[in-house]
């Protein structure tokens, strides 16, 4: 920081006597970070500011009758300022002797017992024994604070970092203080369950045992623990993180508080407690292969030699789907192997989306900075729900107007303009939108590049946010096909037509995810062989003829490439089951079989970075994997595809820990069509459409915010897949079944 | 005796209904605001009021003037805000001016308003004062139809808001900052300083906010002009001051004095002194949150500065009088279990001291104290003060240290109980 300050703006402030020189207006509690001089904090967080209540980083400073907080006090020149004598040990002591007086110093059954803020300063200024003779002060315990968080207020100390996480990090202002004095405890503001897609930075920010995470609740003390840091791969945000794991067992993943320029150190709550599949016992362990109909267990040698000599036969008839969930160098070497082979369709892409990569590199920070933030498509905050957290930042407290364009709304948590019309657009941008910054789900919607004209009138940093967390290194390092190649839907159409021998599909499942199911199933069963790389038998891996048990991203190491293209490290943190490969691996043993040679590592990784670098080709207009939904006759609505973070068939599936966020399916529909339809919220439908093919019992949800003559029906959930109505209008009915 | 009574304030209760904004006019009311507006320009009623050396009645005795002139250029709207949540234990003065004339009060704060260059000013009327807020709802409705508040004032460019905001019953929405989130609709809680209100208060623009009485003799001011109340009583703590004087005296009220009397005079002569056969044990100069005064203190000048001087403080000039028949160790629990009951619970040596200190009092009382309980009290109060976020943690200790130390031996007289009654 200091890096770009004018020197005229520095101060001097003398902190125990060493001399620091820092910008004006620093806090006290920064500045001595300059010079390793710990103040203790409680209620003070960097990202969250000074709160002034827990009274814990008292200082004394020349001058100043009464001993002041560190957190709230800006350095001046001259100013002296002691953080260590007999006068502040004093007022620290009694602020500790205050904290103890109810504290349950239940220390040994407590989770944070050994990474407890109040337990370490406790050691430093506590005394041995509370000068309090009354029974300490009962408050509810283990209060069940919502789907995953678990709250002691015994142990709360009432630093209200979580009630601030929740006002000015996330905007979402669920939480806050009940009751008043000694009495005073968290709750949630109505009183209903604390839900968001953040709740799990309160457990890191809370400095003590209070509120704990559900899925890591007496499961380990911090000192057993191993650490790992690696970056998230759950979406293309790329959230560095630590792992924790003992003895081979997951048991939780923590933020990077240094990590500014990705995370700006939070995590959602899909990449810190969706880790519970890892150690799900229904992982695959051995490759199985299809043999009249029941599957058999047979080993990775026979499995790839069949695979082979599948490929062998089928020569360049053949096609291979997926590669957004692979590491980079996986990605490239799967399709170095496969076009080394005469392989051409090569497809990542097996979403809603057909443009995955902008070419820009306008990264994390940078949004953060622009005055108008333009949304266009599926929010960021289901596709990246982090990279929100800026886009909230931006508005909240720099003052960037958001503007959400198309069929869906940025967010509900700060205020936002929504254009559904080119007028509308113009409108809402003005004649001077500043820096400004476009975020595209990369989806076409009707009527789309006349809609988003108004937006060539000025620059933009551009961002495409994948459906997959390693979409834009796939995209980049040519899991995409050229030159009259079979795109997946192509690819798909000519399995359907039985014109491929072998599809092989790596880490994808577009039985759930691609946008014409039957389109899927039909290829799959005409393709004589269907070849899946997975972790478990998805409803993708059903239909193949040989699926090939792999590692998760806990357990191989490489790197991913986030949405900004930046190129990220993926550690391995646990060994994965015996039996297992990476799909890396299970690249390099098919091309010893096929007997192709392969880059080596050192080739790989200049490789990747130089293609990562390298501004994507425009894809041609009619590369397009999904066309736009169609608009309804009488009677009918058109379908709105639905993105939230809580849908997927593999990782999400088989964590039953978390089962209570997966998201219900669910009709949204605004109050003019349901009073059409004859529906109230909470209703249960069936959505059917022209083919045949219906969902039923799905809950009404009435919102204002969908456009009439529309529908909107989450994506990727296995009990009720949107992409079996395919993409025709459908018709919407109150089921006969009641809530 | 009656010429020590000067009433300014309280001139004409109880003789006339100031209610009403006829009688109110006919008194010279709301002569000054059109003055104000129609004459004078925004400088030269902060010149005024400056130069009478104003300091606000509210408790902190901050120089009226002086705070205004905290109020930054930078072309944001500002605000006023009177703050009538009156709730120090032993205070009600505010109460009876609300009551009996709140037209001055209205015309104090459009006089103010318009000193500072604020287009809307607030009220924020303490929740338990409904009639008071009905009566203040009646007359501001009386100074609108009179084209008192509104657009246009008197033929000029200058428009005047108003409005009323009843508390919800916390004692810490008293407390400026406090006041200013319950006002915005938030949790009364106090802000952390810096900011001051001054820069960004109500709804985060530069904001003054101002006492009743502070407010009420803006008019005065004017109309006598700032020499006139500069020149009475002591130069730095200057003017009159409603002085409510309740507990142990024959004539409990609320007296109108020139700050400078004695506290031998207001006890003796303005509220007739003790009841018969009673000798004087202590008082409370300035509500709940002061230090208790004794014997060597009756003839300390009542102004801000000479009582602060004694060791206590005016704070917001409330009188709470014991005579012999007091219990100290009872008298000392109201008090601390009043302000543990209203503190916010934010920060932690209120929350967590008070509440001790609550406990251990009642244990006292109930007959099962133990001997260190008396020094433990003491340095548990002392450690709560001068760490608080705002000035609620720090009201704990001043009275309980004093009378603690005055009157150890009540404390103790608890203490020496049958032994079984000790058990905790």
């Amino acid at each position: 920081m200091s890096a770009t300050v004018p020197q005229t703006d520095l101060v001097t402030v003398t902190i125990d006597g060493v001399d620091v020189r820092v910008p004006k207006g620093t806090l006290l509690v920064e500045a001595a970070k300059a010079i390793n001089t710990d103040i203790p904090v409680y209620c003070y967080h960097e990202k969250l500011g000074p709160a002034g209540l827990c009274r814990i980083c008292l200082v004394e400073i020349d001058g100043m009758p009464k001993l002041q907080i560190a957190c709230n006090t800006p350095v001046a020149d001259g100013m002296k300022v002691h953080t260590q004598n007999p006068r502040v040990d004093d007022g620290r002591r009694a602020i500790l002797e205050f904290f103890l007086l109810n504290h349950p110093l239940d220390c040994p059954i407590c989770d944070k017992g050994g990474e407890c803020d109040l337990q370490d300063y406790a050691m430093a200024w506590g005394q041995g024994a509370s000068r309090m003779l009354e029974p300490k002060m009962p408050k509810p315990k283990a209060v069940d604070l919502g789907p995953t968080i678990v709250l002691d207020e015994e142990r709360c100390i009432v630093c209200q970092r979580c009630v601030r996480f929740d006002d000015i990090i996330t905007r979402e202002q669920s939480l806050r203080t009940d009751d008043r004095g000694a009495h005073v405890i968290i709750a949630t503001a109505t009183g209903k369950p604390y839900v968001s897609d953040f709740t799990g930075n309160v457990t890191e920010l809370c400095p003590v045992g209070a509120l704990t995470s559900k899925t890591y609740r007496f499961r380990s003390r911090p000192w057993d623990n191993h650490r790992t840091t690696t970056s998230c791969t759950q979406c293309a945000v790329g959230c560095q993180m630590h792992v924790d794991e003992r003895g081979d067992a997951l048991l939780r993943t923590m933020s990077v508080p240094e990590d500014d320029a990705l995370s700006d150190s939070w995590l959602c709550d899909r990449g810190r407690y969706n880790i519970g599949f890892v150690q799900d016992e229904r992982r695959l362990s051995s490759p199985l292969l299809k043999q009249d109909g029941v599957w058999v267990q047979i080993d990775w040698d026979d499995a790839l030699a069949l695979w082979a000599a599948e490929l062998k036969k089928a020569g360049a008839n053949a096609g291979v789907i997926g590669g957004g969930r692979l590491l980079n160098e996986e990605a490239y070497l799967a399709q170095h192997l496969f076009r080394a082979l005469g392989i051409e369709n090569i497809d990542h892409r097996v979403g809603e989306q057909s443009i995955v990569h902008s070419d820009s590199f306008a990264n994390h920070v940078d949004l953060e900075h622009a005055s108008t933030i333009v949304t266009i498509g599926r929010p960021p905050s289901e596709l990246a729900p982090v990279l929100d957290l800026r886009i909230r930042k931006a508005v909240s407290r720099n003052g960037a107007r958001l503007i959400s364009v198309g069929d869906h709304y940025a967010n509900s948590f700060v205020p936002e303009t929504h254009a559904s019309t080119t007028d509308e657009l113009r409108a809402a941008l003005g004649d001077a939108p500043g820096k400004m910054a476009v975020i595209w789900d990369g989806v076409m919607i009707p009527g789309g590049p006349e809609l988003t004209a108004p937006l060539h009138a000025f620059p933009a940093d551009r961002y495409v946010l994948p459906e997959t967390p390693n979409g834009r290194g796939a995209d980049a390092l040519g899991m995409r096909p050229h030159d009259g190649a079979l795109n997946t839907r192509a690819m798909l159409e000519a399995a359907r037509d039985g014109k491929l021998g072998v599809l092989a599909i790596l880490g994808a499942n577009p039985m759930l995810r691609f946008p014409d199911r039957s389109l899927v199933e039909a290829a799959l069963r005409a393709t004589p062989f269907v070849v899946v790389t997975e972790l478990f038998m998805t409803e993708t891996a059903e239909f193949a003829n040989l699926v090939l048990p792999v590692c998760s991203a806990f357990e191989k190491s490489g790197t991913t490439t986030d949405f900004a293209g930046d190129v990220l490290p993926v550690l391995g943190s646990v060994r994965s089951p015996e039996g297992l490969l990476a799909d890396g691996d299970v690249i390099v043993e098919l091309a010893e079989k096929l007997g192709i040679d392969l880059p080596l590592p050192d080739a790989v990784e200049a490789r990747v970075r130089e293609l990562v670098r390298t501004p994507p080709a425009a894809p041609a207009a009619a590369d397009l994997i999904a066309q736009p939904r169609a608009a309804g006759g009488p009677g009918e609505l058109r379908v709105i595809a639905e993105h939230t973070i809580f849908t997927g068939g593999g990782t999400l599936a088989f964590d039953p820990r978390i089962a209570e966020l997966r998201t219900r399916p669910r009709a949204s529909i605004c109050p003019k069509t349901a009073v059409a339809i004859g529906v109230e919220a909470g209703d249960l439908v069936n959505v059917a459409a022209a083919g045949g093919a219906t969902l039923r019992e799905l809950v009404v949800v009435v919102d204002p915010r969908i456009p009439a003559g529309a529908v909107a029906l989450v994506d990727g959930l296995p009990g009720a897949p949107l992409n079996a109505l395919g993409t025709a209008a459908v018709r919407v009915e109150k089921s006969l079944v009641s809530a | 005796m009656p010429e020590l009574i000067t009433p300014v304030l309280t001139k004409g209760i109880g003789e006339l209904n100031l209610r009403d904004l006829a009688v109110y006019a006919a008194q010279g009311g709301y002569e000054q605001l059109r003055r104000a507006i129609a004459e004078l320009s925004p400088k030269a009623v902060s010149d005024i009021c400056n130069g009478s050396n104003l300091r606000g009645r509210g408790g902190a005795g901050f120089p009226t003037g002086r705070k205004w002139s905290f109020l930054p250029n930078n072309g944001h709207p500002r605000y006023l805000v009177c703050n009538c949540d009156e709730a120090e234990p032993g205070t009600f003065k505010d109460h009876m001016l609300l009551e009996q004339t709140p037209h001055q009060i209205i015309e104090g704060m459009l006089i103010g308003a318009y000193a500072i260059g604020c287009t809307h000013a607030y009220i924020y009327i303490r929740g338990e004062f409904k009639r008071g807020y009905e009566i203040m709802r009646d007359a501001v409705r009386q100074a609108r139809d009179a084209g008192f508040i509104g657009e246009k004032l008197f033929g000029t460019d200058t428009n005047l808001e108003l409005t009323i905001h009843r508390g919800a019953g916390a004692y810490i929405c008293g407390e400026e900052t406090g006041l200013l989130n319950s006002l915005e609709g938030k949790r009364g809680e106090p802000r952390l300083k810096p900011p001051f209100p001054a820069v960004k208060g109500l709804y985060g623009e530069p904001t003054v906010v101002n006492n009743v009485e502070t407010l009420a003799y803006l008019p005065y001011i004017m109309r006598n002009g700032a020499e006139w109340f500069a020149k009475v009583g002591p130069e730095r703590s200057p003017g009159y001051k409603v002085v409510s004087i309740s507990g142990h005296v024959a004539k409990p009220g609320n007296y109108e004095v020139a700050l400078g009397t004695t506290i031998r005079q207001l006890i003796y002569d303005c509220a007739g002194g003790l009841r018969p056969g009673r000798t004087f044990m202590g008082v409370q100069p300035g509500g709940g949150s002061s230090a208790c005064l004794f014997e060597e203190h009756l003839d300390v000048s009542y102004d801000f500065d000479s009582v602060t001087k004694a060791g206590s403080m005016l704070g917001s000039g409330a009188m709470v009088v014991f005579d012999d028949t007091t219990d100290f160790v009872k008298a000392s629990y109201a008090l601390i279990r009043f302000f543990s009951h209203e503190s916010c619970g934010q920060c932690t040596p209120c929350r967590e001291g008070g509440h001790w200190l609550q406990r251990t009092l009642e244990r006292i009382l109930d007959g099962r104290g133990v001997d260190s309980d008396v020094d433990v009290i003491k340095s548990a109060a002392h450690q709560l003060t001068g760490l608080n976020l705002c000035a609620l943690g720090d009201s704990i200790e001043p009275f309980l240290a004093s009378v603690i130390t005055r009157y150890e031996d009540q404390f103790r007289a608890y203490i020496k109980r049958p032994a079984q009654q000790v058990a905790v």
